[in-house]
Parts: C-alpha cells; structure tokens; sequence
C-alpha cells in the first residue's frame, strides 16, 4: 500500500516511491538523498501545519507538509504481518 | 589560477577556505551560511592561486538561488576542489561526479574526516582514488589536520576520465563506488539522537526552543550588564582624570570644550549626558554597547556552532508562515539582533522577491540592533522591567502583524522550507572564537568612526541651533503626537546615523518614563540607521526600499501616536 509521507505514522519507517511535484523539487530532494528506493524514517512533525522531520542515511531533513503530501512512499512490512 | 570550493551544503567549504587563505570568513554549523562567493588567495610555492568559497550546492543545475551563483562560477574556475563530507559520501558523490564530467582537474577533499571515524565510518581512500581518477585528501579542516597533504596534492589535480551518464545512472554509479570503498556500521541510538527528537518533538520541540531563547536573552542581559558595569569602572578610574584634565586644561567651557568634553553637569563630567567625543563619544560604544554586543555574538555563535539554529527554524515554522516566510528565516532575524546590517543580509537564502522584501521590513522596523538595544536597557532598566517589557511586547506585536498583513497583501510565492538538519556538533572552540573575534571587530570598525561622527554632529547641531530649528518644525509630530519634548527631534535626526547615539541624547531630557517609552519604541521602528538602509538598497533594489519606507512612516505614527494615547489613558 503506497501513501503520502504525510500519511506515514510516526518511528514509521517507508521506502521512497516517487515524488509528485516539480522536477525542481524533485532533484532538491535527491540532492538530499530523498529519492527513489531510499529507506526513510519519520521522526516527528510540528503542530498547526508545520514541518515533518525524516531521517534518511542517517542525517535528519525537515519539509513543509505541502511537499510531504507529494512525496509518495511504501511503509515498510511491520513483523508479523 | 582559479581555484574553486566546491560541494554540498555545510561540508566545511569555508573552514577550508579560511585554512587555505588565512583569510577570514564566517563558519557555522549549517547550510546556506555562505550565499555570495567569497575569495581569497593562496600562495603555493612561487604561484599565488586565487581560491572561491562557492555557496553549497547538491546539484550543478540550479535548483535555488546559492545554487545558480554555483553553476554559474564553474565556468570561470580552473581547478576545482570538491569538498565531500566523508560521513554522508554516497549523495556526496552524486555531485563529485557531476564535478568530473565537466572535465575540469579536480581535487577531492574528504572533510569532516574525524567525524566520519567517529561514527565508525571507513573509507579506503586509495580504491576511491582509483575509482573517481582523481586525488583524495581526508581532511579534518576544523582542527586543520590533512591541510598540508590537500594543498601540496593540488597540483596532481587532473581530469577524470569518467564517461557522460546522467539521470538515475549518475546516482546508480555513486551508490556503488559508495559501496566499493565504504564500511559503515548499523547506527546505535545516541544521546545525540535523543537530542535530535527532543528538539524537534511536537510538544517538547516549542518549549525547549522558548527554554533555550529566554535563557539566551537573559544571559546577554545580565552578563551584558556585568560587563557594563566592570567598563564603566575602569571608565571612571582610569578615564576620567585624563578627561577631566583635558577639561580643566581648556578652562571648563568653549566650544572645542564642549565639542571634546562636552557639557559639564553640575560642575563635572558625565559620560552618559555630557555628550563630548572623549566623553560620552567612546563611553557609548566601549562601556555601553560593547558588552551586550560581546554577550550576544558570545551565544548566538554557540548556538550556531552546535547547530541548533535549523532546528529552532523547524520549530517556529508554522508560526512564521503565517508571516509569510519560512521557519529559516529565523536565522535573519538572529543575526538581525545583533546588527541589522548582516540581518538583511543572510535574506538572501531566501528564494523569493516576497520573501525577502518581508524580512528586510521587519528586521528594518521591527527587530532592533543589539546597539540600540543595549541603550534602551540602560534608559529604562533603571525604572524597572515594565518599561521595556512594554517596548519589547510593542515590537513583538508589530512583528507579528506586520509579516500577517503583508503576507496577505503582496503577491508572489512563498515557499515552503526543505533543509537538512545538520547533527549536532561540540562547538570548535578555535574557530568558535575566532568567529566572535571577528564580529567584536566588524562593529568596533563599523560603529566607532559613526559613533564619533554621530556625537560630533550633535554638537554642531545644538550650537548652529538646527536642533531648535527641527524641533519647531516637528513639533506638531514630535510633541503633538508622541507628546515628547521638543528636543527629542534632535534625537531622530542623529538616528540616521547611529541608533545608539540617537537613544543617549534621550538621558539628558529628563523625560518621564511613558515618554521613554514612546521614545524608545519609536526610535527603533523609524529608519534604520543609513548603513542598513544601503544594505536594504542593495538587497531589495529601490523601488522596494520605497515602499519599506512608507510602510515604514506609517507603522511609526501608528505606533508611537497610539503606545502615547494608550500609556497617557492607561495613567502609566
């Protein structure tokens, strides 16, 4: 089942799908080692629509809620499931 | 031969700058603290190299504003010195290889060595070498370590013989040399984790941003005070006789007197109110200002060295956009405090036109510099908190609905923040202090000579009688509407050109406290001094500084018409 990252729960870990914005954006987030086939985790977000915190290869990146909505993702099987 | 810096955000390209050159420029704990290039030189053996500092980028096609000045220097540089951050190399290779296809010789310096080894990371260098085609340096350019072998390598810089990829291959080819030559470790929880989610938590996030700002603010008070107060001693011990001579040499009165001693009050020298340039001309900015600015550049550089200003910008977010400006921007309106001129400056990270005309306007009319503040403090910290609890709540206020009143107003973009969180790091004393030390000394440079001029300027004022003159014509403004005295006009006009000269010439009117108040509060709203306002012209280009300045005038009489109507309704 594949969400937006703003859909994924907290200390939920995902795998990096795609991003639905623009190629500018896009190659941002790569930059940042956000990108396709990435392990990510979130961490935490802020109250009255502030940003979502994720760790990814082991550093923290923050990203307002309108990119976290674009960012499409798979959480990872949970054990026993 | 030009040399370029060059990698991604916050690797370290500017304390290797500042290593190579012995040039000094400002480091800190994280991305985007270098927007402009900067450059310095480098003599190596008989060759003087000329080295820039490029502003980070991850990407040579420009995704934002730093990134375009980056893109647009490669073409203009002849050796290039990739700065990768050995603990996070994979993403940092994406843009060493980028690097190498543009077939300029190339230089790889592994920075942040020390912490890559701490965190277990290992990197055999010489595969890496073998791989890229092109020298590998580790370096710790914090301590300095690997310096030395990264300068004497820089003539093995040549061409890489990697073929053009792009796309998902360029990322493909950088996980796997990543692979081949990197052993890192399953990462444990560390107490530095813990810290990374207690800063950032949704609850616990706010109230330790509001812990770590009120314990900041009360130490530049009360150390800034404690230092004050030991100047001031050694003022009166030491500089007071010689002063005291000088007058007594020149018979107590004239008008050199009165331009160098200034006025005698009650028969001797006062270095608040005698307003001499031996007198109150070196007391303001040595005694006064100094400490508070020392205090303030003492903390915030260790906030920014630990790397906790991102955070404290994750935090406050959602509030700041509703200013219309990202969580960021907190680190313009830091530096603003301690003076407007940088403040302004570092908008510059900021990729709108909307954006950074917001910034620029508030920090001009609602953040005042740390030399106005440390005045105000010494005005009406003698009556007690209230007065500038009042000052500091009108400023907030103000703050708060101007960035919501132009956010609703001004067309254009603002967008949302994307920002690596850098970890957080032991501040490096060295550089710490040296960052502290070059601050101390931009505003010594920068406010002594205008301190001086400013304190000159009064004199010749009261003694041509243009103070009397401005103060009839403002009159209707100045008493009218603030209900100061005339005199205050005075004041407003010096204010052009130092604010804390400008907020001395209030201590000798005997005004009661709700006009120190009214006068305060103004003073710091109307026009920044002119050394912010040419930076304001730079920045925003003046059709914009225009309407700042409009904006500015009526935000002025607003507020100082209205805090006078409401203290005098009020009784305070």
């Amino acid at each position: 089942m594949y969400k937006s990252l703003i859909e994924l729960d907290l200390k939920e870990e995902a795998e990096v799908i795609a991003f639905n914005g623009s190629s500018l954006m896009n190659r941002r987030l790569e930059g940042m080692g956000i990108r396709q086939g990435k392990k990510i985790l979130r961490i935490s977000s802020q109250y009255i629509r502030g940003p979502v915190i994720i760790s990814v290869d082991g550093h923290q990146a923050a990203m307002g809620r309108g990119m976290a909505t674009k960012l499409i993702v798979k959480p990872a099987e949970r054990n026993g499931v | 031969m030009r040399v370029l810096l060059m990698g991604n955000p916050n690797v370290g390209k500017s304390a290797i700058f500042s290593r190579l050159t012995g040039s000094h420029v400002v480091v800190s704990n994280y991305a985007g603290t270098t927007v402009e290039y900067t450059r310095g030189f480098l003599q190596l053996e008989e060759r003087e190299l000329e080295v820039i500092d490029v502003p980070g980028t991850y990407d040579l096609e420009p995704t934002n504003r730093a990134e375009t000045v980056a893109s647009e220097m490669i073409a203009g540089g002849e050796l290039i010195i990739n700065v990768v951050d050995a603990s996070h190399l994979e993403r940092s290779l994406h843009l060493t290889l980028q690097l190498l296809l543009t077939g300029k010789p190339v230089v790889v310096a592994l920075n942040m060595w020390d912490e890559a080894q701490k965190a277990g990371i290992t990197i055999d260098t010489a595969r890496l070498e073998q791989l890229l085609g092109v020298p590998v340096v580790p370096t710790c350019a914090l301590t300095g370590d690997g310096m030395v072998v990264l300068k004497s390598r820089l003539q093995e810089a040549r061409s890489s013989s990697l073929v053009s990829e792009n796309g998902a291959s360029l990322w493909q080819k950088a996980v796997d040399i990543g692979q081949k030559v990197q052993r890192a470790p399953e990462r444990a929880s560390t107490f530095r984790d813990n810290l990374d989610h207690t800063t950032v938590h949704p609850v616990l996030g706010p109230v330790f941003a509001l812990f770590v700002l009120l314990l900041s603010f009360g130490f530049v008070a009360y150390f800034g005070n404690f230092l004050h107060e030991m100047l001031e001693w050694v003022f009166e011990l030491l500089w007071l006789p010689v002063a005291a001579w000088v007058s007594g040499l020149m018979g107590g009165a004239g008008m050199l007197h009165d331009i160098l001693i200034g006025t005698l009050i009650a028969g001797e020298i006062h270095f608040e109110e005698s307003f001499g340039l031996l007198t109150t001309g070196l007391y303001i900015p040595l005694a006064v200002v100094l400490p508070y600015i020392f205090s303030f550049y003492l903390v915030l550089s260790i906030l920014e060295d630990i790397g906790y200003l991102p955070r404290l910008g994750v935090v406050v977010d959602a509030l700041m956009q509703r200013l219309g400006i990202h969580g960021l921007s907190i680190v313009p309106m830091m530096l603003g405090i301690g003076c407007n001129v940088p403040g302004v400056m570092a908008g510059r990270m900021l990729e709108t036109r909307k954006e950074r005309f917001i910034v620029g306007t508030l920090i001009a009319i609602a953040v005042p510099c740390m030399a106005q503040q440390a005045m105000v403090i010494g005005l009406l910290g003698q009556a007690g908190l209230s007065g500038l609890a009042i000052v500091y709540g009108t400023l907030f206020v103000l703050w708060m609905a101007m960035g919501a009143i132009m956010n609703h107003f001004l067309k254009g973009e603002s967008p949302e923040m994307l920002i690596d969180l850098p970890p957080y790091r032991m501040p490096y004393w060295e550089s710490l202090w040296k960052k502290i030390y070059m601050r101390m000394n931009g505003f010594i440079r920068s406010a002594l000579p205008y301190v001086l001029l400013g304190v000159f300027i009064v004199n010749l004022f009261y003694t041509l009688g243009v103070i009397g003159y401005i103060s009839q014509v403002f009159a209707p403004v100045i008493t009218g509407l603030f209900g100061l005295p005339g005199e205050a006009g005075g004041a407003l006009i010096v204010g052009f050109l130092r604010k804390d000269v400008a907020v001395g010439m209030l201590a000798p009117l005997g005004m009661e406290l709700n006009q120190l108040i009214v006068a305060s509060v103004v003073l710091m709203v109307y026009f920044p001094c002119i050394a912010t306002f040419v930076v304001l012209f730079k920045e925003l280009g003046l059709r914009d500084l225009l309407k700042l300045t409009v904006i500015m005038i009526l935000v002025v009489i607003i507020t100082g018409g209205g805090l006078h109507l409401l203290l005098q309704a009020t009784g305070f």
